[in-house]
């Protein structure tokens, strides 16, 4: 080789020559002028094209920097069902307790492992509390004996000590989350230090094996790749760390292009130059989408624990953790419960590897491998459980936060809903409803029903359904069907009348007789009783509990439009037309709008404006606001009282005495029959001292259903008031009332001597002073009554 | 003379019923707790009727107040539960440290376990006072004593509570009917 001798410093001046030479005619083409140009072109365009990458490395850096410093998560509010709370004494027995666990997601056992599991022994219950940040403070984590039996709670014990405890808070179930009404982004922050490790450690084991060792890209990672997927001739690895993953997630689409996979290469190693490995482990797991229920998006590994396992991500368990990592590569894909078999294949798969790389036992292995998914059924788990109630809490919300505030800084609303309520609710218009349209033989689907179910005192509501498939995020009959109430509406004009306890009184005459109203439009109105006879004179009680409609029509004639108006607005709802159809219920109401008003009679005409949250706490757990009833009286408590004994006369002797056949005997509940026009909406609103419960009945395109108040409704609020232990109103008369024997007949006195005589309550001082014929016919005295007794 | 066991067996009952000094009837609603307010709240028309069979007028009865020790003075003496009685010393605690809203919180929750206590009713409508709710402190009151069945301790305190919150609110003339509300039924109460 000539270059050989380049090493020979004697030659060197011949090099020199030589290598001028050479140099010479190496670069004898540069004096072509064009190619001269050219290359000085070319280094001139490579210099800005390096200039150029420079600045937008420079600026990227800048993005990536701003960017995921001012990374805010989009942390929809998380919604609360009220706290379970036991003590000795509350009527739920340990199986209603061992229930009320498992829909916590608390774990049954043999022994307590940690918080969220419990031993249930058959007279007693071991629970290991989880700990939980209250409105009124941190609760930690307990262990506690709790004695009783099917009946309830009889005493409470703190493990390993001899002090009893009065009372338990359990943590609350998570119901849903507020984003945004058209869908988003859902999550449940989680901390790294929070979370278990052996998930960070299997989700690298899976997804990005060098996350520790490389900056960001991982050729090793990208060569394994391209290998695998050469072999296999089409893509079966990605290449991808979990850096860029995160990067991609958070700024970038999912377009498989050169230049985004260039920019994401490009702002992983960025990125790393600026965060620990462990915040950007943290803000995967922050970030990872798992899943999608219908338009919320599933993001992080914390909702997505409660999302399947409806428990929080510090009590999963090996083969749950390996679930989750096993989805991340495609929640779509692989959605657990879609496709099942398919995710417990890679499930296992992952547990596989676990094993393998010793972050787990064999015997662990063994043991997970051998266990299903463990998902919890129905799309929503935990969350999103109870999508009506949730609409309720968002629209009460709106008026009270920005929308933005509560779809993003992660606010946790605490609620009034009561999950046992809210379950029996459920039950009753699931397994009611369809059988109610199989008797009638409508088309299947076709019938419809919803309820509300409030507590009398402090006006909370507890439980709401708005159809019956109560899982479905859709229509909410409970709160956007305003159908006319029909009967629903006469005790408001009973009550109006009663006010005037110098006109009127329960035993009072009504005229049952035909009426013919000329209306503003010029037609006429000629309303019929629902059973198209004439019931002459009848006492005003009666009138309600048969629900005369002609009787009625009278009375609200007599007492005036406004005054029943008026009372209406007393009662909660100021919507009321101007008509004297009212009083036979031509008023468009909610569920809900009727559970308002039949609250405030229920409160002795206390009105409270119903709530569905409590409080209000930030994300990290800080009081923000609470949200206590208020309380007005607006309806006076003696009128009330007479309205309620009447409205009881509904259940015991009039229209819905159907109920007496499942409610317990011996317990008095008032409530109210209504039927619409050509029987398209069938209600049934009532209560007793501690429940308010309405249901409705009907069909979404109103056509007629076949069914009157106390043919449909009233079928699922009998059962419903049974099935949820509601107790009887106490019957005591208040100081403004007093109980007079009367005999019905004649609605005057009675005494001793009138075999028929009823108990009747008035206003003090309007009881009829008059003795009944009966009376008269008997002796002066009761020593006289009582000689006629043994005669 | 002869008897029969079912003319035998109302005659039993009313002549029990006489004795006892309440006739229970058919048809009529039974009650639990001791009926009838220490002092109502509106002037009372007389109450007789018409003597059956001479149409002779019935004198009105006789109002005596009842017998205060009948009735609990405290909670902890109204058979209220451990549950309410440990919720309600919290409030208390809460109270007396100057935090109203954590005493409130308390009393909601024992308000959920026992409803209808008028007790925990009058505690409310305390913290409603401290809180300067002066309307609700009211309601709440009043509220309390609906239920408290005639309860002369808890409608004597109630009215204070209620004539204070009148005079926080500026409502001097209330507040001295309320407080003259009070002071009645303290002189019941008194022994002498």
């Amino acid at each position: 080789m000539p270059g050989g001798r380049c090493g020979d410093r004697y030659n060197k001046p011949l090099m020199a020559r030589s290598s001028q030479k050479s140099r010479k005619s190496r670069f004898a083409f540069l004096r072509s002028p064009l190619l001269r140009w050219t290359l000085i072109g070319l280094v001139i365009a490579f210099s800005v094209a390096l200039g150029l990458f420079t600045l937008y490395l420079v600026r990227l850096d800048g993005v990536v920097r701003e960017k995921f410093a001012g990374v805010r998560w989009v942390l929809p509010a998380q919604v609360y069902a009220a706290p379970l709370e036991i003590y000795p004494g509350a009527r739920l027995g340990l199986p209603g307790l061992r229930h009320e666990l498992d829909r916590l997601g608390y774990r049954a056992g043999e022994e307590l492992t940690g918080p969220g599991t419990y031993i249930a022994a058959k007279d007693s219950l071991r629970v290991d509390t989880r700990a939980f940040a209250f409105w009124d403070g941190a609760q930690a984590e307990q262990r506690v004996e709790v004695r009783g039996d099917d009946k309830g709670v009889v005493a409470m014990r703190v493990m390993g000590s001899d002090q009893s405890l009065d009372l338990l808070r359990f943590d609350p179930m998570l119901i849903g989350s507020i984003y945004p009404s058209h869908g988003g982004e859902d999550r449940v922050l989680v901390k790294l230090a929070e979370v278990p490790p052996l998930l960070p450690q299997t989700l690298i084991l899976v997804e990005d094996h060098n996350f520790y060792e490389h900056g960001g890209v991982s050729l090793r990672g990208i060569l394994r790749a391209t290998f695998a997927n050469l072999r296999a001739g089409h893509t079966v690895q990605g290449a991808s760390t979990l850096t860029q993953q995160l990067i991609k997630n958070l700024f970038l689409t999912n377009e498989r292009t050169a230049k985004r996979k260039i920019t994401e290469a490009s702002m992983a190693i960025l990125l790393e130059r600026h965060v620990s490995k462990d915040e950007i482990l943290e803000a995967y797991l922050n970030e990872a989408a798992l899943g999608q229920d219908g338009p919320r998006a599933v993001h992080g590994f914390g909702l997505a624990s409660q999302y399947y396992f409806n428990k929080p991500l510090n009590e999963l368990q090996p083969h749950e953790i390996a679930m989750l990592v096993a989805i991340v590569k495609g929640p779509s894909f692989y959605n657990p419960r879609r496709n099942p078999a398919r995710v417990i294949e890679r499930r296992n798969l992952v547990l596989k590897m676990m094993a393998d790389a010793h972050i787990i036992t064999p015997d662990e292995y063994q043991e997970s491998v051998n266990r299903p998914l463990g998902v919890t059924p129905g799309g929503g788990g935990g969350a999103a459980r109870y999508p009506a109630f949730v609409d309720l809490v968002r629209r009460q919300l709106a008026g009270l936060y920005q929308e933005q505030d509560l779809t993003s800084e992660g606010l946790r609303i605490f609620t009034t809903l009561d999950p046992h309520v809210q379950e029996v609710l459920e039950n009753r218009i699931q397994a009611d409803v369809p059988e109610l349209e199989k008797s009638r033989r409508m088309a299947e689907g076709s019938l419809q029903g919803a309820g509300v179910v409030t507590s009398v005192e402090g006006g909370e509501v507890l439980a709401v359904v708005g159809g019956r498939d109560a899982r479905y995020a859709g229509f909410n009959r409970a709160i956007d069907t305003r159908r006319p109430i029909g009967s629903l509406s006469k005790p408001f004009t009973y009550l109006t009348a009663l006010e005037d306890g110098g006109r009127y009184n329960l035993q009072t005459p009504l005229d049952d007789a035909p009426v013919d109203l000329k209306l503003p439009t010029g037609q006429v109105w000629s309303p019929k009783n629902y059973d198209h006879q004439l019931h002459g004179q009848v006492p005003l009680y009666m009138a309600l509990a048969k629900s005369y409609n002609l009787a009625t029509v009278h009375l609200g004639l007599d007492v005036g439009l406004e005054n029943v108006r008026k009372t209406f607005a007393q009662a909660g709802f100021d919507d009321v037309p101007q008509v004297p159809s009212i009083f036979l219920g031509a008023i468009d109401m909610s569920p809900l709008d009727v559970a308002q008003i039949y609250s405030t009679l229920a409160a002795s005409g206390y009105r409270t404006p119903l709530l569905a949250i409590r409080s209000v706490l930030t994300k990290e757990g800080q009081p923000l606001n609470r949200y206590p009833f208020k309380l007005q009286r607006t309806l006076p408590e003696g009128p009330v009282y007479l309205t309620t004994w009447a409205m009881h006369k509904v259940i015991e002797l009039g229209t819905a005495h159907w109920a007496t056949s499942v409610l317990p005997p011996g317990e008095f509940y008032a409530g109210k029959t209504g039927t619409t026009e050509d029987l398209r909406d069938s209600w049934f609103a009532g209560f007793g001292s501690d429940r308010v419960a309405v249901v409705w009945v009907g069909r979404d395109d109103n056509k007629p259903t076949g069914f009157e108040g106390a043919t449909g409704a009233l079928r699922v609020w009998g059962k419903l008031m049974r099935d949820l232990n509601a107790r009887g109103i106490d019957m005591l008369p208040p100081p403004s009332v007093e109980e007079a024997s009367i005999d019905p007949a004649s609605g005057l006195r009675a005494d001793p001597g009138c075999p028929e005589a009823i108990q009747v309550p008035y206003l003090r001082g309007a009881a009829p002073q008059q003795y009944a014929p009966c009376a008269n016919a008997s002796k002066s005295t009761p020593l006289d009554w009582l000689k006629s007794i043994f005669k | 003379m002869s008897f029969t066991l079912p003319r035998l067996i109302p005659a039993a009952f009313l002549l029990g019923g006489l004795l006892a000094g309440c006739a229970t009837e058919q048809g009529q609603i039974e009650t639990s707790a001791p009926a009838g307010p220490a002092i109502s709240a509106t002037p009372q028309p007389g109450t007789g009727g018409v003597i059956p069979g001479t149409g002779a007028l019935i004198p009105p009865p006789v109002v005596t107040p009842p017998l205060s020790q009948k009735y609990p003075h405290t909670i902890q003496d109204s058979g209220a539960g451990p549950a309410v009685l440990s919720l309600y010393r919290k409030a208390q605690d809460a109270r007396a440290a100057g935090h109203p809203d954590q005493a409130e919180e308390q009393l909601e929750r024992a308000r959920r376990i026992e409803p209808r206590n008028p007790f925990i009713w009058q505690a409310l409508a305390g913290t409603k006072l401290d809180l300067k709710q002066y309307d609700q402190a009211e309601e709440f009151a009043n509220r309390s004593n609906d239920l408290a069945r005639g309860n002369p301790w808890i409608e004597n305190g109630n009215w204070r509570l209620i004539a204070t919150a009148r005079q926080q609110r500026g409502d001097s003339g209330g507040a001295v009917q309320a407080q003259n509300r009070a002071d009645d039924i303290a002189r019941l109460l008194s022994p002498e």
